[in-house]
Order: structure tokens, then C-alpha cells, then sequence
């Protein structure tokens, strides 16, 4: 096997191409539009000539001798009959045109001025910047001249019509000069009137010449005109244009020497202007346009081929046409379908042209269709392709998983191989996988001899190939347990949505994963479907295993905390472990632990009344936390958590203590403990507060949030209130009494109080609600621990839902003056405005419900616009940012090796590295005191690695010698 | 006028000298247009930076006390 090395790349040059370079490239010259002859052999000289290349198996190339898949196809050419332009270029070809005299094609700058350009373009050139902004400068300099500063040739203006029509636009003399002249000798309704005597006196014409003029006889002058016009301030010209052919455009640009087109940037050697004009079409090989045989044996052409066709065709009705010595009208309409048919070949996605269709009516998808656009040849083909070795199916929650673990359904884990090379030590066992064949579990499917031939497994054939396997062959074994797998969900919008998982293989079709990996890949269980990879490669396993596994991302890049954590019913389970700080007998103890590494329950707590000894929730807690853990902090319900030796001493764990997004001790333990500690820690947290849940048991039902009569009676009256004082409002209002505040009109400030008023009923009705319910709701547990839920959700559920808004005003849309028919117009009052006074378990009448379902749906339509945006701006900062790189001196730079910053984030750190909070900052002194004394067993070693003192090496000459003071060298010779 | 150079957000531009400009050059091992490019109206650099000068600006930092970054005067 050969391992192909990759060649690096110095240089990439763009330019035009020679008509010439077209020809010589060429293997034939195509002539007729005809594919296949009735035989079904491709015509000599046609576009499926074998010279350009093999699609068919089994045919051998004439032109360099290969099979089909290893040719890779030859150019042909069609010879134009005519020039046509080439439409990527329309947008130089015009500035050329504006640019260059007309008559001498020499660029319309001094000297001086191209100099300037000169300079510019190498400054531009040195600093990086787009020399097209020269370009283009150049030219808007060079329009401004209305003649050719080396010829003298007046300047006409060239206006382009899209895609490949210019003209020249000439100001001549109007053929109705005799009829405007005498119009304004006439004078206006207020003008003077002239005679034809003043006029030929101011002019200096002769009078029998201005006679003349004026009975339409004699065209007057140039200088005549100007005369007539100044005089009587009248307009004697009319536009006139001329179409410019591709022919004249091209013997334009064939006269303007290099010299000039190198003030513009140009690179005459390798592209001449006039190399823009097409004369040689070359025919791409037949491989980059394959025709596919169908069921029936019909032969169907690619679009390409279908508009090479036409091009040849209409190629040779020109020539005919050209040759019989057709009017010019008919050569002209010829040409510009022929122009028409090179332009779509190219691009069929021109704005003004209609594009070319296939005969179902499908456009047909011509070169640059090839290219543009997400399934275009870059970001389709290039930037990202279809990859082997993946699986994609749905996902579902297994909490007996490691976080580092995924569940890889059995008949995934047959599909998907991992390639494991035979040696003499691993030979017995690869011989095992292969006579499982490939439909026992840890079988195999595929065998490599050391010779390159790829044999299937099979299951007759898999007893006896695993008895041929030897070292040096290849297996392709299935996934088992402990293989390293990366695993994505999409939109892999931050690395973490990329990670490494170790296989765990089970039963039925979905991928298992612990819950507490959901937050990176921002997962959830309703339907999500994840994607897994299997690596090929020691290289990239190895690579997975270091960088990527689930354990090394628990700290997020982002904000350098941890993003993973205990999540939901977790945080509600360690919040009742530890709130009320509850005991548990020996039993219920160790069945807590029972999921963990604890297999011994440490001294009891404490003894009740009837002598049996009790573990309290905090004692049960700390039996997971490392045992030097030190941490006080103020934590979730705010009060104190206070770790002392790695016994929580008081305080409730809850979300800021081991939730995701930087909860403290998780987040503590990953810097100090490291990775491997954390994931363990997450993994026994996320156990025990299982176990704890389910040992106090938890649910959440209307009764719930269904409140005592007598404090609805109260809601109901503090909104009764709220409505009294609405009214009064709108009163004063109304009365005009009411005093607008600063920087607002008199309608704002009503709206602000009315809203300040009905927010404030809702939140008194929160609170009326809260004082009813127990610190054990089910529903206050979640929110006051932050597993789920706010005091709001709840306010809403048994309080009040309160005033509902679009675009953050009370509803104002609808009915003329009014909201829904069911109110009078101009109604200002709360309810007809969408507040809602009931609670969702009181339920909402139809109006309500009505106005909250605006409000709901505001909510979506925010939600979808806000992805699709801010997609595409992380897509284009992603392409803008893809090219920096921190470099080992610790500079960020880009491909050109220009500095952005020069030290990376100018402090050179990684925000992972860094300890978060000012409060808990490094001690480095401390730090390395430690490691030190865990380093060395005396202080001797010490001393010594510091570089105090030195041991005698042997490792060289002369390097000990300074060491042994006046010690003398003796050799044994 | 207000001199934004003297705001006490505007870190402190000053013109680097040829000898140490040279011993930046060889430190980053590039060239002086391969450094971040600042405008000659940028109003917080000193009156008399022509384009072709290297400015210095030393930037607080709450990470690094300072962060020092060069850049070079462009038209």
C-alpha cells in the first residue's frame, strides 16, 4: 500500500486563458453536435468522442491509454465562428471600455497618473488590500478625460446593457435643428424674439449660411452648433448609439499595450484583455458530464452535453449563413444566439436572460450552477461530503450510563466497523471476531490481506478465513464496549456539539446517553435524532480519547465553567437530600450510595431515641465530595455552603452547587481534582439524587397549585382594586387631568401607569398565592432550587396570569379603536386590553384565552426569526474568523501571516485555564508549594530537581566536569 | 476640541522608535506591514505619526496588567 505524502502548495496564479493554450490543450476539434451514431458508438469529432475521454467500463482511451475511473477526461474545442463574450468577465470589460481611447486603445491617463496608479497598486499590493479599489479608481480617473490625452480622439460614453450588449453613445446633431432653432427664435411666451440677422450677427455666421440653417438645408458645423446653442440656450443634439460587436471589442482591447494594462493591475503575460472575448470554446471531457444509460436502454445526456449541442449547432448555421452571404440582419440575430447559448452554458442564472430549459421546462444547470450555493461544488462537494463509518438515530435517556458512555444500539454496532491490524498479539482475538462472522456480536465483516484484496465475511465462509488470518492483515471488526466513538447533534453551533463517547453496546434501535450530557448538545428526548462516527485510525482514536471525550469539555470555552451538571430532577433530589437535612437508617443509607463507588456507609451521624443510628443528608452528600474539599460561597436559597474536608457542614445543594452552567463545587472539583475526578463526582451526584427523589418521592398535580377559597378571595380582590384604580386612571385621563410624565405624551403615561398597576396586582397575587403554599410544594421545590420552573410559572399557575403583551404594550391591535367586537371603541380598561385576571388553573375565558394566544404566538414568530438570523451571522463569522490561528510563539495570525493580536486574547490564556470569579483567584505561590511537596519524597530531590544541586550525569565530557570541583579526571586507559 | 487622547479610556499611543521598532520586527519575525494597521486621522494617535510609523499602545488589562500592541500608520 502506498501512502500518498501530502505536497504543499506555494502558489496558486489566476489569469485568462490563450485562445492558443485552448487549442493545444485540445484533443479535438468538435465539429459535429451529433452524440452517438446508430450503432450507439460515439462519432469521431463529435462530443462524446472517445479522445475525450471513457465514461464506459471496459474501453481504453485513445488519447492516454487508461480505463474509465482512472482517465480523467480531455478538453476538446469548438472553433467560434464568430467572438462572443464571455459573461464572467462583462463587468472588466466594460471598465476596459470606459477606460482606453477609442481610437488609440491607450489607457486615458498621463503619465503622471499612471505613475500614481503605479504606486498605488504596490502600496495596495504591500498592505494587503484589494487592488480592484485601485482598478476601479483608475478607471472612474480615466472617464473623467473627454478626450485621449496621447491622441486626441474625443471620448464617447459606453453603456452597457445586461448581460453582453455594449454601445457607444455619441451626441449628434439632432435631424429637427432647423425646426428647434426656429422655435426659439420665436421666443417664448415672455421671450425676445430673433431675427435671423442677430442671430447671424452674435454667431459669426454668415447671414445666407444662417438662412440656409434655418430652411433645413445645410447641417451646421460642430462649431456652429455650439455657436447656435450658447446663443439661443437650446439643445441641438440627440444621443445616438452604436452597438459595439464582440469583433470590434476584441480588436479594441487587441491594441492596448501591456504597459497600461499593468497601471491597472493586470498581469499582461498572463491575461490579455482581449483574451475576455471568446474565439475557442473549449469542450469540457466527457467525464465531467457523463450521460446516463436508462432502464429502457435510452441514452440521456447531462445538461452540459444538451447545450454544448445547441452551441455547435447554431455555430454551424453561422457559417452556413456567413458563407451563402446572408444579410447582415440574419448574421447579427445568428450571432446573438450564439452569444446567447455561450452565456448559459456558462452561467443559466443571469438576471434579464431568460434562462435555457430543458425540454420538461427544468433550467438547465450549467457551469457556474455547478459551483454557487450550498449544494454547489464547494459547500456542497468540497466543504463538507457524505462520510462512511456514521450512524444516525433517534436518542433516549439511560441514567446508568457514564456521562463518557453512549448506548449503541446492537445492530449498529454489527454495521459499523472499527479497523483493527493483526499482530502476533492481538491475533487470537481478531481471530474470534472473524469466526462470529457478521452476524454474531463482536464479529466482523470485512478482512484486508496483507496483499491489498478485501474479502467479505460471511457466514459460511467465516470459520475457515479466521483460521487464514494472520498478522499483518486487517480486520474489520464490529463496535464493542470501550471503543471510542464521536457522537454530534446538529446544529453544531459550539465544539461541545461535538464529543467522544465510549461504547456501551444494547439491546433495541435508539443511542443512550446520560442525561447530564444534554445541556452541550442541548438535547432532548422528544424525537432528537444524533449522529455517530466511528474512527478508522489509532491516530484519531488516540486524538478522541485526549481531546474530545465528554470528561475533558466539562468546562466551557465559553464562559470557563462547567457546562455539565446536574440537571432537573437531579437538582430537586440533592435539594430534598440536603435541605431539611433529613435521616436515614443503615438501609435506606446505603441504598441512596447504592449507585455509587461507597460500599461502606462512614460513622453514623447520630443516634435516635430508639438507639438505632441515623446518617443525616449532608453526611450522605459528602461521602461523594473529595476529602481536602474546602468551599464556602453563598449558594442557591441563600444560605451559606460551607464544605469543610470534604464534609458538607451546612448549606442546601441545589443548582448553583452542582447544576450545569457553573455550579460551584462541580466546577471547584474540575480544576482542582481534574476530569477524570469531576466526571466521576457528576456521574455519584447524578445517582444519588436519583435514588433521593425517589426515596421522598415526587410529583406535581393540580392539587397542587389549587389554593385555599378564602385566598382566592383575596386575589379577587386585589385585582378588583387594580381595576378600581385602572378606571380612575382612564377618569382622570379622560377629564384630562391626569399629569404626563417626563418625556412622554399624555397617552404613554396612561399606558405606563395602567401597566404599572395591573403588574403590580399580578405580583400581589403571586404573593397572596405563595403565602399558601408549603416549603415541600413540589412546585416551590423546583423553582427554589432551580431544577425547573420560577416564581412566576407558579404566580401565574395559582395566582393571576396577568396583562398580556405585543411588542411590549398592552394588546393594541384589532378592530378599529378597539380590540375585539366584544368591547364599545376606545375601551381603555384592563380587560379589554389583554390582562388575563385568571390563573391557568382557574382557567381563562374565551377573551382571555384569545389574548394570551397573541401574546403566545409573538413569542414563536420571535423564536423563529431569531435562529434563522443568527445562523447565518455565526455562519458568516465563522468564515470570517476560520482562518486565524494562535501560533506557537502565542501570536494570532492569519494565512498571510498578518498579526491580529499578539498575544492571544492579549493575555495568552484560555479561558478554561483560568479560575473563574475574582474572589477564588490563583494562588500560584500556594500551587506550586504543593507541588512541590508532592513531588518529592525529600528535601534532597528537591534541591536537587530545582537545580540547587547537581548529581554527577555522565552524560558527557566536559558538562560534569565543572560540577566535580577540582576533582581530577581519570581515565581507565 | 476634545483631545481623546487624553479621555482616560484611550490607552496610550506613542510612536515606537526605528531600533526597537527593528527588534519588534525580529521578535515576531515579519515584516512592518505584517502588523495590525491603525489610520493616520485616527484622532488618539500623537499629532506628528506620519503613515510608515509604528505605534505602541499600552492597554490596562485585567488579565495581563498590560497588553501592548503595535500598529502600524496607514494613510
Amino acid at each position: 500500500m502506498s501512502i500518498q505524502t501530502p505536497k504543499e502548495i506555494d502558489e496558486i496564479e489566476f489569469g485568462l486563458m490563450d485562445p492558443e493554450t485552448y487549442r493545444d490543450l485540445s484533443v479535438t476539434k468538435v465539429i459535429t453536435a451529433d452524440t452517438y451514431d446508430d450503432d450507439g458508438f460515439p462519432i469521431d469529432m463529435g462530443l462524446m468522442d472517445t479522445r475525450l475521454g471513457v465514461i464506459d467500463p471496459g474501453l481504453e482511451c485513445p488519447t492516454c491509454g487508461q480505463h474509465s475511473g482512472s482517465c480523467p477526461g480531455h478538453f476538446g474545442h469548438i472553433e467560434l465562428a464568430a467572438p462572443v463574450i464571455h459573461v464572467g468577465f462583462t463587468k472588466l470589460i466594460r471598465r476596459l471600455l470606459r477606460g482606453t481611447c477609442r481610437e488609440c486603445s491607450r489607457l486615458l491617463l498621463t503619465e503622471d497618473e499612471k505613475q500614481e496608479f503605479r504606486d498605488r497598486l504596490s502600496e495596495a499590493h504591500r498592505l494587503g488590500r484589494d487592488p480592484q479599489d485601485v482598478l476601479k479608481a483608475a478607471i472612474r480617473q480615466a472617464r473623467k478625460k473627454d478626450r485621449c490625452p496621447h491622441c486626441g480622439e474625443v471620448q464617447y460614453d459606453i453603456e452597457h446593457e445586461k448581460p453582453t450588449t455594449y454601445y457607444e453613445v455619441q451626441q449628434v446633431l439632432t435631424s429637427e435643428y432647423s425646426q428647434r432653432i426656429a422655435a426659439a427664435m420665436q421666443g417664448g411666451e415672455d421671450g425676445e424674439r430673433t431675427t435671423p440677422d442677430e442671430l447671424a450677427e452674435e454667431t459669426d455666421i454668415d447671414i445666407s449660411r444662417v438662412n440656409e440653417i434655418l430652411s433645413g438645408s445645410f447641417r451646421p458645423r460642430e462649431s456652429q452648433r455650439a455657436a447656435i446653442e450658447s446663443t439661443l440656450d437650446i439643445d441641438l443634439t440627440e444621443e445616438d448609439t452604436n452597438k459595439l460587436m464582440p469583433s470590434d471589442i476584441r480588436d479594441w482591447f487587441e491594441a492596448i499595450p501591456d504597459e497600461d494594462i499593468e497601471v491597472l493591475g493586470i498581469n499582461s503575460e498572463r491575461s490579455r484583455p482581449e483574451w475576455m472575448i471568446l474565439t475557442v470554446l473549449p469542450v469540457p471531457p466527457v467525464t465531467t458530464r457523463p450521460s446516463i444509460t436508462l432502464d429502457n436502454g435510452q441514452r440521456s445526456e447531462d445538461d452540459l452535453t444538451h447545450k454544448l449541442v445547441d452551441i455547435i449547432r447554431i455555430n454551424q448555421r453561422f457559417m452556413e449563413n456567413r458563407e451563402a452571404g446572408a444579410p447582415q440582419l440574419i448574421i447579427e440575430d445568428l450571432w446573438e444566439l450564439l452569444q446567447y447559448h455561450v452565456t448559459t452554458f456558462m452561467d443559466n442564472e443571469i438576471s434579464g436572460t431568460p434562462p435555457a430549459r430543458h425540454r420538461s421546462g427544468r433550467p438547465l444547470k450549467t457551469l457556474s450552477q455547478r459551483l454557487k450555493g450550498k449544494e454547489g461544488r464547494f459547500r456542497g462537494s468540497l466543504s463538507g461530503k457524505r462520510v462512511n463509518f456514521s450512524a444516525r438515530t433517534v436518542i433516549s435517556p439511560d441514567p446508568t450510563l457514564s456521562l463518557n458512555e453512549v448506548g449503541v444500539p446492537d445492530r449498529v454496532a454489527k454495521e459499523m466497523t472499527q479497523t483493527m491490524n493483526v499482530t502476533e498479539r492481538n491475533l487470537e482475538e481478531a481471530r474470534r471476531y472473524v469466526s462470529n462472522g457478521p452476524e454474531g456480536h463482536p464479529g466482523a465483516n470485512y478482512v484486508r490481506r496483507p496483499d491489498g484484496r478485501r474479502l467479505k465475511v460471511t457466514e459460511k465462509n467465516c470459520e475457515q478465513l479466521a483460521e487464514k488470518v494472520e498478522a499483518g492483515w486487517e480486520v474489520n471488526r464490529h463496535l464493542v464496549d470501550g471503543d471510542i466513538v464521536i457522537f454530534n447533534r446538529q446544529p453544531s453551533l459550539h465544539r461541545m456539539s461535538i464529543m467522544a463517547h465510549e461504547v456501551v453496546v444494547m439491546p433495541y434501535k435508539t443511542f443512550r446517553l446520560n442525561t447530564v450530557v444534554c445541556p452541550p448538545y442541548n438535547a432532548d428526548f422528544d424525537g432528537d435524532e444524533m449522529n455517530m462516527h466511528a474512527l478508522q485510525n489509532e491516530e484519531a482514536r488516540a486524538e478522541a480519547r485526549v481531546l474530545m471525550r465528554v470528561q475533558e469539555q466539562i468546562l466551557s470555552p465559553r464562559f470557563g465553567e462547567n457546562i455539565i451538571g446536574a440537571i432537573q430532577d437531579h437538582i430537586s433530589g440533592t435539594y430534598l437530600l440536603t435541605h431539611d437535612n433529613p435521616r436515614f437508617n443503615e438501609t435506606q443509607a446505603l441504598d441512596l450510595l447504592r449507585a455509587t463507588r461507597i460500599d461502606e456507609l462512614p460513622e453514623p451521624s447520630g443516634v435516635d431515641d430508639e438507639g438505632d443510628p441515623f446518617w443525616t443528608g449532608h453526611d450522605v452528600f459528602s461521602e461523594l465530595l473529595p476529602d481536602d474539599l474546602n468551599l464556602e460561597f453563598t449558594g442557591t436559597v441563600g444560605d451559606d455552603v460551607i464544605i469543610e474536608d470534604g464534609q458538607l457542614v451546612e448549606g442546601t445543594i441545589a443548582e448553583d452547587e452542582v447544576g450545569e452552567f457553573g455550579g460551584e463545587i462541580v466546577d471547584r472539583i474540575t480544576k482542582a481534582y481534574g476530569n477524570t475526578r469531576s466526571r466521576i463526582f457528576i456521574n455519584e451526584v447524578s445517582t444519588l439524587a436519583m435514588r433521593a427523589i425517589m426515596h421522598f418521592g415526587f410529583s406535581i398535580g393540580i392539587d397542587d397549585e389549587t389554593i385555599p377559597e378564602e385566598a382566592q378571595a383575596r386575589i379577587d380582590e386585589t385585582i378588583e382594586d387594580a381595576n378600581d384604580r385602572v378606571e380612575e386612571l382612564i377618569e382622570a385621563y379622560e377629564r384630562g387631568e391626569l399629569e404626563s410624565l417626563p418625556g412622554r405624551t399624555l397617552d404613554e403615561t396612561l399606558e405606563m401607569k395602567i401597566m404599572q398597576t395591573l403588574s403590580r396586582a399580578r405580583d400581589n397575587a403571586g404573593n397572596i398565592a405563595d403565602e399558601n403554599f408549603t416549603d415541600d410544594n413540589p412546585a416551590v421545590v423546583m423553582a427554589s432550587s432551580g431544577a425547573r420552573g420560577s416564581m412566576l410559572n407558579l404566580t401565574q399557575m395559582a395566582g393571576c396570569v396577568g396583562q398580556q403583551a405585543v411588542r411590549g404594550e398592552r394588546i393594541n391591535r384589532g378592530y378599529e379603536d378597539r380590540t375585539l367586537s366584544h368591547y364599545e371603541p376606545n375601551d381603555l380598561s384592563a380587560e379589554a386590553h389583554g390582562f388575563v385576571e385568571n390563573s391557568y388553573t382557574s382557567g381563562l375565558t374565551p377573551r382571555e384565552f384569545f389574548f394570551h394566544a397573541m401574546g403566545g404566538r409573538e413569542g414563536l414568530v420571535d423564536t423563529a426569526v431569531r435562529t434563522s438570523k443568527s445562523g447565518y451571522l455565526q455562519r458568516r463569522l465563522i468564515n470570517a474568523l476560520s482562518e486565524l490561528e494562535t501560533q506557537y510563539d502565542g501570536t494570532v495570525r492569519d494565512t498571510s501571516d498578518t498579526i491580529v493580536q499578539f498575544e492571544f486574547g492579549e493575555d495568552g490564556t484560555s479561558p478554561v485555564k483560568v479560575s473563574s470569579g475574582e474572589e477564588n483567584a490563583i494562588d500560584v505561590g500556594e500551587i506550586a508549594g504543593r507541588v512541590l511537596d508532592s513531588e518529592f519524597a525529600s528535601e534532597e530531590e528537591r534541591r536537587e530537581f530545582l537545580g540547587e544541586r547537581r548529581e554527577v550525569t555522565n552524560l558527557s565530557e566536559h558538562a560534569d566536569d565543572r560540577l566535580v570541583e577540582g576533582a581530577e579526571v581519570t581515565s581507565d586507559d | 476640541m476634545v483631545d481623546v487622547s487624553q479621555h482616560e479610556l484611550v490607552p496610550e499611543h506613542t510612536i515606537l522608535e526605528e531600533e526597537v521598532l527593528e527588534e519588534v520586527l525580529t521578535e515576531y519575525d515579519i515584516d512592518r506591514t505584517d502588523l495590525p494597521k491603525i489610520k493616520r486621522t485616527d484622532p488618539a494617535i500623537p499629532d506628528d505619526a506620519e503613515t510608515g510609523d509604528v505605534i505602541k499602545i499600552v492597554r490596562n488589562s485585567r488579565t495581563t496588567d498590560q497588553a501592548v500592541v503595535y500598529r502600524l500608520v496607514v494613510e
